[in-house]
């Protein structure tokens, strides 16, 4: 009776035990560790190097990774191979006075949405000026202001446009698509993130909650509660990006963190904290996640991007 | 078929049983409980309290003072509460007063909150009706003085201000279940009990907008003005002038009171020269820019604050900003904490946000440093200590920035934090940089 009862229980519990012991990461609900890697502090430009000032945005792929010098008004192309930077290229372009959010879509094409003229423009993989995104055929009303935006992994780009309340969903010509009008109820949206799956997820930062839109659907619906009743030093997130698994990065511009969300929006942790030293963040304003798992941060306040690394 | 358990007689005998222990043990029939001579109840406390005989007098009294009843309030003997109370003040008068709070209200007097009653009533006696301690307004003009000043200073008053029940004509005096200020009923139905919005001359006055179901108060002060009709002293031009059709759609239109254009562009009209310079800026305050525009921050009729703001200053901020202001409110409420900057204290973001329509700096200041420049307004930064600082000298935690007021100091306020700071003692503080020194 007693070796029945051995074999039936508990050798399949032991065996469970075991599995979750050697495979403790789930693609969906893993807290991730995230270290240092280096700091970017200029343009290593020869024997005079220009610092990095108030950089607004950051955005990468694979290969290399854009910074938007802000306070230089200038875009820095940098590529991180070996635990190296080295600096490729700098495009600084009339029109493109401001740069603050930073995406790159598949075919190596940089937009910045430019703060000073409140427009997204684009560049060619070489910094050519190829003209701002002006869908025609909006519906009414006509009038959009970008506050943010993100392009998805078929190059549509998704524009957060605060002046009409709605997401405009535009194909990679930028020709209107669709849009889906703001929520109401909610604080004030500053960011906008497409995951890999084509879900659309809506940051409010006064509320400090997620919210999100199946590919798709025609509305947005709540992903999270607070953060801000999760963790008490959570404060004014601004910028939420998200990994090749699917885990919503938010990061926290008062209080200097990367929290990590699920994709069901569950809280799975926090990473830095405010702070001067390397791996601390001052104002941050754009994190962007590669596929191999390298995060970049505006560290705007601290006149650096930083990288890091996502240990699982 | 005998019925199992109690007898309708047991279950009765058993109810009086529990009501008569419940009543017994409340204050107000705790008369035996310092077995008190027959009849030696009040008459002996008035052998030494005598000036609570004359109060006697008055025209109400509170009626266990009345029944002679001190000891439903007062412990003879002892007690954990000042003038021997036999309970917390907060807690004393709701026991026989619970129903002067609604259960959910959305307002609340801030002395009932508290539990003082005594700020408004005689817990013995007085001869103002309900116990009060003055008649009228001038109760609460005790407290809310600089509204009573207003009131009495502002040529035009609203006339229930004076009349009546004079301030209890609008408000709740304990608290409002529903809504805000304890008002007794919601702005504009609180309004028309008194006028007629339906008649002809509301029509002309409001220049044939149907404005019966607007908020009144977006334009005319309820206690009173120096404007005629009681429109706010600070009032939007084009509502001073009664040109409502400059903003909104004509009154002969479908949708009347529908603005003639979106956010920011509104406003444009009038104010173009300002907002294109704001708009050159390299920073915009985003808010400025939605569909709401301007009056995210600003009320389009008419408001008390200066600049037409739609609050005060630390309110309108805080609607959007709820982290910073929860911070600056334990700042300042943490006795403490003393070193703590003015305009902090005051709430007064803009003292430093000097710029909060556009700027060409981060953080909305006008001037490109916050430290050598918002700072420097109030503060000789180059004799606040012997530490280094300024432009020349780089913070050793990081290349790309200076040691500068900010290096140390949070600008908005720290919660509990001491002198403002980062982090939670000095000596933290300090060995972020000088790590020779960790203890």
């Amino acid at each position: 009776m007693r070796e029945v009862l051995i074999k039936l229980l508990i050798v399949p519990a032991a065996t469970v035990l075991l599995f979750f012991m050697m495979f403790p990461a789930t693609s969906y609900g893993a807290a991730p560790k995230i270290r240092h890697s280096i700091s970017v502090y200029n343009d290593n430009a020869g024997e005079n190097p220009r610092q990095l000032k108030r950089p607004g945005g950051v955005g990468c792929n694979d290969s290399f990774f854009i910074v938007a010098d802000s306070g230089n008004g200038r875009l820095l192309q940098y590529t991180f191979r070996d635990g190296n930077v080295k600096t490729e290229a700098e495009f600084k372009l009339s029109q493109l006075m401001n740069p603050l959010k930073v995406e790159i879509n598949s075919k190596g094409e940089i937009y910045a949405l430019d703060g000073k003229q409140r427009r997204i423009v684009r560049l060619g993989p070489d910094g050519k000026f190829m003209g701002s995104i002006d869908p025609k055929g909006l519906p009414s009303p006509v009038a959009f202001v970008p506050r943010s935006f993100d392009i998805d992994m078929n190059d549509n780009i998704y524009v957060l446009d605060i002046f009409s309340s709605r997401v405009l969903v535009l194909n990679p010509e930028g020709e209107y698509q669709n849009q889906i009008k703001f929520p109401q109820g909610y604080g004030y949206f500053s960011d906008i993130s497409v995951d890999f799956k084509g879900d659309i997820l809506l940051l409010d930062s006064v509320q400090a909650r997620v919210l999100s839109a199946k590919k798709h659907a025609a509305s947005f619906s709540p992903l999270t509660e607070s953060v801000r009743n999760l963790r008490e030093h959570i404060r004014f997130p601004v910028n939420l990006t998200t990994d090749e698994r699917g885990r919503i990065f938010l990061i926290d511009r008062n209080g200097g963190l990367i929290i990590v969300l699920g994709q069901d929006g569950s809280f799975l942790g926090q990473a830095s904290s405010f702070g001067m030293k390397e791996g601390l963040l001052n104002y941050p304003s754009q994190a962007c996640i590669n596929t191999e798992g390298k995060v970049f941060i505006a560290d705007t306040h601290n006149n650096r991007v930083q990288i890091f690394e996502l240990l699982r | 078929m005998k019925q199992k358990g109690l007898s309708l007689y047991s279950k009765i005998v058993i109810s009086l049983f529990v009501v008569s222990f419940f009543v017994a043990a409340s204050p107000a029939f705790s008369e035996n409980k310092f077995k008190l001579k027959e009849g030696a109840n009040a008459k002996l406390c008035l052998e030494c309290h005598e000036t609570i005989e004359k109060t006697l007098e008055s025209s109400f009294v509170h009626f266990p003072v009345k029944d002679g009843e001190c000891s439903g309030c007062h412990n003879p003997h002892t007690s954990n509460h000042g003038k021997l109370l036999v309970d917390d003040i907060n807690s004393l008068c709701q026991k026989c007063h619970d129903d002067v709070m609604p259960e959910k209200a959305r307002s609340i007097h801030k002395a009932v909150a508290e539990g003082n009653c005594v700020n408004c009533h005689d817990p013995h006696a007085s001869n103002n009706k309900f116990m009060l301690l003055k008649k009228g307004n001038d109760l609460c003009f005790e407290c809310h003085a600089d509204l009573g000043d207003f009131i009495e200073k502002a040529e035009f008053r609203h006339e229930p201000v004076e009349k009546n029940k004079g301030c209890l004509n609008c408000h709740n005096p304990h608290a409002s279940a529903n809504f805000n200020f304890m008002l007794k009923n919601e702005v504009p139905s609180l309004c028309v009990k008194c006028h007629d919005t339906k008649n002809k001359p509301f029509a002309s006055r409001h220049m044939g907008y149907p404005v019966g179901d607007s908020r009144c108060t977006s334009c005319h002060n309820a206690h009173g003005s120096n404007k005629r009709k009681i429109i706010f002293d600070d009032a939007h031009e084009p509502v001073a002038r009664r040109e409502c059709e400059k903003c909104h759609e004509a009154s002969t239109s479908q949708t009347p009171l529908k603005p003639k254009k979106d956010g920011i562009e509104l406003c444009r009209d009038c104010h173009g020269e300002m907002i294109d310079k704001v708009l050159k800026k390299n920073y915009t305050h985003w808010p400025l820019v939605d569909n709401i525009g301007c009056l995210n921050c600003h009320s389009p009729h008419a408001t008390k604050q200066k600049k037409l703001l739609a609050g005060t200053i630390i309110d309108v901020c805080g609607k959007c900003h709820p982290d910073k202001v929860a911070l600056q409110k334990i700042s300042i409420n943490n006795p403490e904490n003393k070193t703590i900057c003015e305009p902090v204290k005051e709430g007064n973001c803009i003292a430093c946000h000097s710029s909060p329509h556009s700027s060409d700096s981060t953080l909305l200041i006008a001037e490109e440093s916050m430290s050598f420049g918002s700072c420097n307004k109030c503060h000789e930064w180059q004799s606040h200590s012997m530490h280094p600082i300024g432009e020349n000298v780089i913070d050793p935690r990081n290349k790309n920035r200076i040691v500068e007021c900010l290096s140390c100091h949070r600008a908005g306020g720290t919660g509990n934090k001491p002198k403002m700071l980062h982090y939670d003692s000095v000596y933290t503080l300090c060995i972020q940089c000088h790590e020779e020194y960790k203890r």
